[in-house]
This record gives C-alpha cells, sequence and structure tokens, in this order.
C-alpha cells in the first residue's frame, strides 16, 4: 500500500511550527532552558512551549490540549483537514493521537485545588482526566467525525500512530487520517524520571562520552495520511515501512543487546523493501541516558555501514516522551525533503564505545530513504522507514 | 470497507464475582458463582517479586490475557497484543497526583514506571517472554469497539493471531464522581482471521464473527443481565465487551456499537461451534 504524507506540522520548543523548526536546526539553535516549569524545584534543563501558557479553553483546560490546540492550528493542517472533510465526508477521516502524559497535568492541578477532598468545580471535567483526551479534544477541534483512537505506549506513542494509520488507510476503514502525538511538561514527568535518576543538570548530550542524562521537553506534532492513488497532491513522501516489537526484558531498562529495538528495524526494513546500506539517516532514540544511546548506537554500528549517517536531535527540544516518536518521524521526514541531516546536536566527544557516523554539525546530503527509532517504557519499541514517492 | 471475518479462539476473564470464563457465562445467564472473597488475581505467569508490585489493572490484564492464551492453545509469545484500559489506573494516578500537590515531591520509581498506561503490555511480554508488537490503546467510552476494530484490521493486515484485553479496575475516591466504575472487570479474547494461511490453531471448530464498520450513529445496546453485572456494564468501560461475549455463547446473533459519534461497528455469526 502506497501511503503518503499529504502535509506535517511540528511544534516544540525547538520552534512553534514547521518553518520555525528549520531555522532552529539550520542556526544550531537549542530550546532547552533552565528548569522553570511551575512548582519544580527540580535541577535541569527543559524544552518548554512558553505559547501554551495562556490558552483558554473551558471544559477543555489543560496543558496538554492547549499544546494539542496550537500545533493544530500551525501551517495548512487545519486547511487541509476541513478540506478533506468537504472532499470526503468527516465520518471518512480518522484520528489517531498518541500520547503518554494525556492530560494529566490537569488532574495534578486539579488535585491542588481540591474542596474537602473532592474536586472543585472547575474540574470536574470527564472527557479530560482520562487517557483517551487527546482523541477526544482533536475530535472536537477538528469536527472529524470518524473512528478516533489513542495509543499509549509511552514513548513509542506517536511513532505507532503512523502504523495504526497505515493499516487503517489500507483496509479502507477512512480516505483520510490524521495522525498526532502530543505530550506537555507536568510535575509527573520531571519527578518521575528525576525518580529514576534519568534527569541531566546539563543540556543533555545524546551519545556523548561524558552525557549524564535526560531533558524533558513538550511538542506536538500532526500529520495527514492518505492513499498515494488516491491522487491527493501530497509532499511526495511515502511511509515505506514500520515495525513494532516488545523488548520483553524490564519495565524502564532496555534489553541489553537492544533486541526488541533490533526486531523493530528489520521489520521495518523487510517491510520498505529495502537493505539496511539502503537507509541514508536515522533519527536515533537517543535519549542522552547512559543505557539508551550505548546499547541503540552499538546496535546501529552492528547493523548499518558507516554510509549511514545517525543523529539524535533531542538537544534541540528535549525529550518530548509520548510526541517523541513523531516529533522525530517528522524531523527525519523533514530532512528528507530538504536535504538537511539535522547533526546530534551538543556532540563534542563520540561515546568511546561507539562506532558510528555522526556529527555534531548539520549535514546537506541527497538522500531517498530515512529512519526514525522510537523506543519506551515496558519494552515498547516502534522503528518507521520513509522514503521520496 | 471489506469485511472482516475472524474466529475466536480463546477466551479469559476475571472480575468482581467471576474468576474464570465459565463463572462469567454463568454470570452472564443469570447465574451465581461462590464468592471467594479475592479482592483481585494473582497470576502466576508473573514472577513472585514482580507480581507483588504490580498494580490490580496489570494484575487484571495478565490474569485474563493467560487464561485466554491457554484456552486458545497458543504460547503468548506468539501473539502480538493490543491492550486497552478506558479510564487508566486511577489509583496511581491518586497517588502521585497527591504526593505532587505536597511540599515533598519525591515519587516512587516503581509506581512511576508502573504509571504508563502500557504497564499491562510491558508486564504481559515481560513475563511471558513475547517480543511481539504490543499495543496498549485508549477510547474511553467507546474503548471496547475502537480496541475491536484497530486489532482485527492488524489481524488482517498482518494475517496473524492477536491477544486483546480489555481491563479496568474501581476508580480512586477523588476521580469516582466522573469516573464512575465500582468494579474490577478483564476479559481477553484470542482472535485470529478466518482466512489466514496456515490457519491458526484451532481455528477449524472456533466460533466465527463478521465485523465491519458503517456510517450510522447508534447507542451502546441493552443487556439484561442481572445486579451488579448490569450495573458494571453501565459504568466500566470495559464492560461493554459482553455483548460481544454473547455473540460468541450464541445468545445474540448480531451487534451493532458505537466507534464514534457518525459510525459504528457491526458484527454478526457466520457458523456455531
Amino acid at each position: 500500500m502506497d501511503i503518503r504524507l499529504l502535509d506535517y506540522q511540528s511544534t516544540s520548543a525547538a520552534g512553534i511550527n514547521l518553518s520555525n523548526l528549520r531555522d532552529s536546526i539550520d542556526r544550531q539553535k537549542s530550546g532547552l532552558r533552565p528548569n522553570d516549569l511551575a512548582g519544580s524545584d527540580i535541577n535541569t534543563w527543559i524544552g518548554r512551549v512558553s505559547a501554551v501558557d495562556n490558552i483558554e479553553l473551558g471544559e477543555w483546560q489543560s496543558r496538554n490540549n492547549a499544546l494539542a490546540k496550537l500545533g493544530y492550528e500551525q501551517g495548512d493542517i487545519q486547511a487541509n483537514v476541513e478540506a478533506l472533510k468537504q472532499q470526503y465526508r468527516p465520518s471518512r477521516l480518522g484520528i489517531v493521537m498518541g500520547s503518554s502524559t494525556s492530560s494529566i497535568d490537569r488532574t495534578e492541578t486539579a488535585y491542588q485545588h481540591l474542596e474537602d477532598g473532592a474536586l472543585s468545580r472547575d474540574y470536574k471535567q470527564a472527557n479530560v482526566h482520562n487517557p483517551h483526551a487527546p482523541s477526544l479534544f482533536v475530535a472536537h477541534l477538528s469536527g472529524i467525525t470518524g473512528p478516533a483512537v489513542t495509543i499509549n505506549t509511552a514513548c513509542s506513542s506517536s511513532a505507532k500512530v503512523f502504523a495504526t494509520g497505515a493499516r487503517w488507510l489500507a483496509a479502507g476503514l477512512v480516505d483520510a487520517v490524521l495522525v498526532g502525538g502530543v505530550d506537555t511538561l507536568c510535575l509527573s514527568v520531571l519527578h518521575g524520571f528525576d525518580s529514576l535518576q534519568l534527569v541531566s543538570e546539563n543540556q543533555c548530550r545524546p551519545l556523548d562520552q561524558a552525557r549524564d542524562g535526560i531533558n524533558l521537553g513538550e511538542a506536538s506534532g500532526y500529520s495527514i495520511l492518505v492513499r498515494g492513488d488516491d491522487g491527493h497532491a501530497d509532499t511526495g513522501v511515502r511511509l515505506l515501512g514500520y515495525g513494532e516489537s516488545s523488548d520483553a526484558h524490564h519495565m524502564s531498562h532496555p534489553h541489553p543487546d537492544g533486541l526488541g529495538a533490533k526486531l523493530a528495524m528489520q521489520q521495518a526494513l523487510a517491510m520498505s523493501s529495502l537493505r539496511a546500506e539502503q537507509i541514508d539517516y536515522i533519527n536515533l532514540h537517543g535519549t542522552s541516558s547512559r543505557a539508551n544511546d550505548l546499547i541503540e548506537g552499538r546496535l546501529v554500528a552492528s547493523m548499518y555501514p558507516s554510509s549511514t549517517q545517525v543523529s539524535s536531535t533531542k538537544a534541540w527540544m528535549g525529550h518530548t516522551l509520548g510526541a517523541a516518536g513523531i516529533t522525530e518521524a517528522l524531523i527525519a521526514v523533514d530532512a528528507l525533503k530538504r536535504g538537511v541531516i539535522p547533526g546530534s546536536m551538543n556532540l563534542n566527544e563520540l561515546d568511546h564505545e561507539l562506532c558510528i557516523s555522526v556529527s555534531a554539525d548539520n549535514m546537506e546530503r541527497d538522500m531517498s530513504y530515512v529512519m526514525s527509532n522510537s523506543f519506551g517504557f515496558g519494552g515498547n519499541n516502534c522503528c518507521l522507514v520513509f522514503g521520496s514517492a | 470497507m471489506q469485511k472482516l471475518v475472524f474466529n475466536v479462539l480463546g477466551i479469559g476473564a476475571w472480575g468482581s464475582g467471576f474468576r474464570n470464563w465459565s463463572d462469567l457465562q454463568i454470570r452472564m445467564t443469570g447465574g451465581q458463582v461462590e464468592d471467594d472473597g479475592a479482592k483481585g488475581p494473582k497470576p502466576e505467569v508473573i514472577p513472585a517479586n514482580e507480581r507483588r508490585r504490580a498494580p490490580l489493572p496489570v494484575r487484571l490484564a495478565v490474569e485474563a490475557s493467560s487464561q485466554a492464551c491457554e484456552h486458545a492453545g497458543i504460547a503468548p509469545s506468539e501473539l502480538a497484543c493490543v491492550f486497552v484500559s478506558g479510564l487508566g489506573d486511577t489509583q496511581l494516578t491518586d497517588y502521585m497526583c497527591k504526593v505532587l500537590a505536597g511540599e515533598n515531591k519525591a515519587l516512587s520509581p516503581t509506581k512511576f514506571h508502573n504509571s504508563v498506561h502500557n504497564a499491562a503490555a510491558g508486564y504481559w511480554t515481560i513475563s511471558t517472554g513475547c517480543m511481539q508488537a504490543a499495543n496498549s490503546v485508549a477510547g474511553f467510552g467507546e474503548s471496547v469497539s475502537l480496541t475491536l476494530m484497530e486489532a482485527l484490521i492488524q489481524a488482517q493486515a498482518e494475517q496473524r493471531a492477536l491477544l486483546l484485553t480489555f481491563y479496568d479496575a474501581p476508580s480512586s475516591p477523588i476521580l469516582k464522581p466522573l469516573l464512575k466504575n465500582e468494579h474490577a472487570f478483564a476479559v481477553s479474547i484470542v482472535i485470529a482471521p478466518s482466512n489466514m494461511t496456515p490457519p491458526a490453531p484451532g481455528n477449524n471448530d472456533a466460533t466465527e464473527l463478521v465485523a465491519s464498520v458503517v456510517e450510522q450513529a447508534v447507542d451502546w445496546p441493552s443487556g439484561e443481565w442481572s445486579d451488579d453485572l448490569a450495573e458494571c456494564y453501565t459504568t466500566n468501560p470495559v464492560a461493554r465487551i459482553l455483548p460481544v461475549l454473547e455473540l460468541v455463547t450464541g445468545q445474540r446473533e448480531d451487534l451493532i456499537m458505537p466507534l464514534s459519534s457518525a459510525t459504528a461497528l457491526s458484527f454478526s455469526r457466520t457458523k456455531n461451534t
């Protein structure tokens, strides 16, 4: 099945939209800042999108929904959805959102404003305090009335939305799918990752010998998937394959040999009918944790030749968790479109145990095939391959 | 879209007032099952030290999943899986939000990693050595229909058998006015596309169902269950699997359930066991 990206947009600390993100990439300008999230005193850096601070949503209020709305309003996503609703019917469009936090930011705030131990009036929001909130809200926002599902597999969530969206289109369930991801900074993730001793006091340095942990960020991103033979004026980028696997190892530690990650990459290559050496660029999961980068880096070195360039782009916006899958898939897609490979920002000295083609600097290169890796808690892996149509 | 023709190869169940699929069948037809007083299952597939730390929703999901695989006669490691909880782990949400509303915001690392929505899929794949695709989805009130549709499409596209697990535990007190569920309920089913080659084990004598998606606004079907099973059906989002189970047992011939405000998932039976 020929699955095309009709459009895509990304919102993060590195840029409120795709155009700003390109600018940040070209100038190697990080969106990370010292932690200033209200109520958190953890000494770390975060990728905060300050433009969501003052968005009012009434009964839908949550930081996560505000970021979902801000992202949906960027570029032509909204206009394209409206046009597709006209061309087909709102019920022939689907929504697949990926998220890890959902709107737990709002539940945290609700607990700070309890009255006699009960939720106070403004926080009695059943449609917000549940894990499906991102899709419920995007359905409300977009007027799409076809099926809408939320995928919550931690940090692989919004990579897997591409797999589900592609299957829906191939089955003829819908004529277009709005896939997306949204996750917001909140106390749960900052203090949760701090409890696991995974948070760095410095700007993250993926793949670097001296890396000492992750920075958290927030993001939303969308793409509209359509069938290639339906004649849309699409971006010319195809989703060629996906791989989904499990580590079967540990809830919060990756498999020591990256076996699950390897399976996901092998499946994605097989589905794309590509050999490893045909992949021009891999956007790594590359969290900047000691374990992930070593395991992923070794695995990539064992599977790909030196002609495959890799990088982690997490130093631009932090690890955006449930939104990382789509944020980084779209960075890889945009690299393919523009012929610019983003560098692995903040890389000073490559981990001594790694032998991979990576550079801190951006690189211009004409490419045919790009890959994006996303690995989540619970040992949940997803790998995506995109190519020019 | 094409119709999705599939077989139900195995079923597992654990909830308030039932401990397995045969208990639940008795309850669904108005019978009573002796209450053993257990507050939650202790799935043997999870190693003992991990089991002690596993939250109730995880244990519900893993127990039902184990039973369904055993019933189907398929090793868990061979099945891709889709897990769904409509409400999430509200006890852990409650724990985290209470801690984070206080002065000392230090969270338990185990409770934090258990708080991800895919904790059940994680414990399941880790405990059974399953390296297949594992999905964890949410659909709030439409959790059952959306998960069935998603899994049936995946099974058809990838020509593979799949484990589907529906589970929700009672809501924490502060969120209960919004998320009203009082009942533990978990059901797992193992499905395979009817046209799969080679056929999945047990395919020939399994119940065959046909699913299709229609553009139609419908309400959830009403059911005639007794007492707390009827209450569970109205408050626990995943108990909405009950009408599907009635199709399997032959108590219903067809069924239609909402997917979204303008679409619905319809089912019919094509042959009996």
